[in-house]
């Protein structure tokens, strides 16, 4: 064979061998090579959260034998290598976020192993309401350890120096109050909006609808916010509305919801948060040091239409790729980290060694009402509350087109706010873009 | 130059630099300072704590920052290193060698340029993940080297080109075989081509993200762009050590940049006026 035949025939080979060993095109299934050790092996653990406490990891080890190597992710990049590693079939974790807005997406692409393969989820529904929001299709497809769910905060103090006695209950009430505070000079700017075109926009429209008695999408995805009367017309006109009034700072346009919106509340620049994050009284704005407020800012049950509303849900829970190299001993984590017991050591009730300091608040109900009773959670009675009646942003879950749609609430919403489009088109573009999605789906 | 050139100038400038500006004078300051209203645009009591924390200070953060800065000089300057041999090799075989298909391998290796770098993700992952080489230096270095190779050649081909032949001639005359030509005649000539593209190089790796993030697992490989953009929405990290942490992440590429501006320029025109 002449030599450069030889050669061209080596490299083809060469390549075919490097493809085939790559595996491209096949379909993605599970790890064929997971082991069902649940002693003595170390699982990867990757989310957008702090390592819990050294000492709790350390009885995790000695208890069961695994040993757990975390890696915090920041949220954006973790949903990518989530996406890469799934679209790949190649591991990277084996356990690991399941966020709450892509759960229809996830479940439906079936890069999770169910959880009720391992766990007793049945067992958990009542004690952990917002299991719900991570069912999908009937199967779970990871475990809330956390339990944010969107909450009004207000800042006591402004209220009260505005001459506001009594807390409103009702948007009428909540709007008017506003309007007081900012017209006493207390504060010029009282109602904080992150107006930025981001995740945290599209969320705070989802309460502010439910405030005004209403849902966004119905059970089947279709829109439900496309007359004038409906709640998230409504929720829409408020809050540009609020805007243009002048009692959101404009300034607001280019803020997002976490750090921005809440380092506006921790300084004293606004005196309430309509949607803010359940937890953020304890973690954020009562810390002495990086708060000027603290002691001033207080859960308020949401004002709705008559009186207080449902708040939504947006918790974090962790489930197990179908990729993970020990899916066992990845639940037999989950199941320990995302149990009452050790929620209530996260939140100090079993010595201060055990505290995990970023952590917002349990999921059971049961370590809830744990750290209501041992005096543990700052506005912890008014949490409770929110948190029994705490209901999932969709009904039928997130759809699996939900960051599309989410995509077009906050960039007509972001356009809106600055002018560019009028309330009626920005509704109107939501609504086709909800619609466009749903059928093609 | 004319006053609206100027004026265009001055706003390009402003615009790329104020954000500069912002994290440098927030680097420079205490959390309460930073946070202050009304806003401080010139730090009132400057102080290099940030810096001197992140540096040799105890604690979570600045351990990763250095660790991670540690991965980005291995990986760019590993990256850097193998590129600039295969790419001054392939470069001058192409420049100087006749053989048969030269013509068609060398616009095939150029067209890879044109494929946008995402598309090759998930393939490029799936392929490191075979050989258990995700998570390692060697992975990622890997990735890189297949990026950048195109371009460096493509640099270093048109430098190569623009040399005389008659040194080499005169050196093969006196008996000097291929590479002995190559070592000895052409690369002191070509240095300041193999500055630029070693240069190119360097700073592409160094801006690298997606690519590092997806390939990487765990602070023993993540570079320091992975880790500072997993620091951004912690409360518990202040915004002024992030801060910090920017502005150290581009002191490198930019004493780079400003040093060595004229290779750089010269190495992407090398070859254009021909």
């Amino acid at each position: 064979m002449p030599r450069t035949r030889s050669s061209k025939l080596i490299a083809a080979l060469g390549l075919t061998a490097a493809l085939v060993a790559a595996g491209c095109g096949a379909p993605s299934v599970g790890n064929k090579n997971a082991s069902d050790q649940t002693s003595g092996v170390t699982i990867n653990v990757v989310l957008a959260a702090e390592p819990p406490p050294k000492a709790l990891l350390a009885e995790f080890t000695e208890e069961t034998g695994i040993t757990v190597n975390w890696t915090n992710l920041d949220w954006d990049s973790l949903q990518t290598k989530i996406s890469a590693a799934a679209a790949a079939n190649t591991y990277f974790a084996d356990a690991t976020n399941v966020d709450w807005s892509r759960v229809g997406q996830l479940g439906k692409l079936g890069w999770f192993t169910p959880m009720e393969t391992f766990l007793d989820t049945a067992a958990m529904k009542d004690d952990v309401p917002q299991l719900a929001s991570f069912t999908s299709d009937g199967h779970v497809v990871g475990i809330p350890y956390d339990a944010s769910f969107m909450v009004t905060t207000v800042n006591r103090a402004m209220f009260e120096k505005a001459g506001i006695g009594e807390m409103p209950r009702t948007m009428d009430d909540y709007t008017d109050d506003l309007r007081r505070i900012k017209q006493a000079g207390v504060v010029e700017y009282p109602l904080n909006i992150p107006f930025a075109a981001a995740e945290g926009l599209s969320t705070y429209w989802y309460e502010t609808t439910a405030a005004f008695g209403g849902t966004v999408l119905d059970a089947e995805g279709n829109p439900q916010f496309k007359e004038p009367g409906s709640a998230g017309f409504q929720a829409a006109q408020w809050m540009i509305g609020a805007l243009k009034e002048g009692l959101v700072p404009p300034g607001n346009i280019n803020v997002t919801d976490s750090q921005g919106q809440q380092t506006l509340m921790a300084t004293g620049q606004v005196a309430s948060t309509f949607s803010d994050y359940s937890g953020t009284v304890g973690t954020i704005y009562d810390v002495e040091g990086s708060s000027k407020v603290a002691g001033d800012v207080e859960y308020l049950p949401t004002p709705g239409v008559t009186g207080p509303a449902a708040n939504l849900s947006n918790p974090d829970a962790v489930g197990i790729p179908k990729q993970a190299k020990y899916p066992d001993a990845a639940a037999k984590f989950i199941d320990w980290f995302a149990s009452a017991e050790t929620q209530a050591a996260f939140s100090g009730l079993d010595g201060p060694e055990k505290i995990y300091e970023a952590y917002p608040l349990p999921s059971h109900v049961s370590a809830v009402d744990r750290m209501v009773n041992a005096d543990k959670l700052a506005g912890g009675a008014e949490l409770v509350t929110m948190l029994e009646g705490s209901q999932p942003v969709f009904e039928g879950g997130a759809p699996t087109w939900y960051p599309k749609f989410s995509n077009a609430v906050y960039t007509s919403l972001h356009a809106a706010a600055t002018g560019s489009m009028s309330v009626e088109q920005a509704v109107g573009t939501i609504a086709e873009a909800a619609e466009d999605l749903a059928g093609a789906a | 130059m004319k006053p609206a050139r100027r004026i265009g100038l001055a706003l390009l400038l402003l615009w790329s630099l104020v954000p500069i500006y912002w994290a440098v004078r927030t680097s420079l300051q205490t959390e309460s300072d930073a946070r202050a209203t009304p806003v401080q645009f010139l730090p009132l009591n400057p102080t290099l704590e940030n810096y001197r924390t992140l540096l040799t200070g105890d604690g979570e953060v600045p351990a990763q920052i250095r660790r991670s800065a540690w991965n980005i000089v291995i990986e760019c300057g590993a990256a850097t290193v193998v590129t600039v041999l295969l790419a001054t090799l392939a470069a001058y075989a192409f420049a100087r060698m006749r053989f048969r298909g030269r013509k068609v391998i060398f616009y095939t290796v150029l067209a890879t340029m044109t494929l946008p770098a995402y598309t090759t993700l998930i393939p490029l992952y799936r392929i490191m993940s075979q050989f258990s080489l995700v998570n390692t230096y060697t992975g990622i270095v890997l990735v890189y080297v297949s990026g950048f190779l195109p371009l460096a050649t493509w640099v270093l081909y048109n430098y190569f080109s623009s040399m005389p032949v008659s040194l080499e001639e005169a050196a093969t005359v006196d008996g000097a075989g291929r590479l002995q030509v190559l070592w000895h005649i052409v690369l002191p000539l070509a240095r300041p081509g193999i500055i630029s593209t070693a240069l190119i190089t360097f700073l592409f790796a160094w801006a690298q993200f997606l690519f590092p993030l997806v390939l990487s697992s765990d602070l023993s490989t993540q570079p320091l762009t992975v880790v500072i953009a997993g620091l951004q929405g912690r409360h518990v990290v202040p915004v002024t050590l992030l801060d910090a942490a920017g502005v150290l992440a581009i002191v490198v590429p930019v004493v780079l940049a400003l040093t060595f501006n004229r290779y750089i320029v010269n190495g992407l025109l090398a070859g254009s006026t021909r």
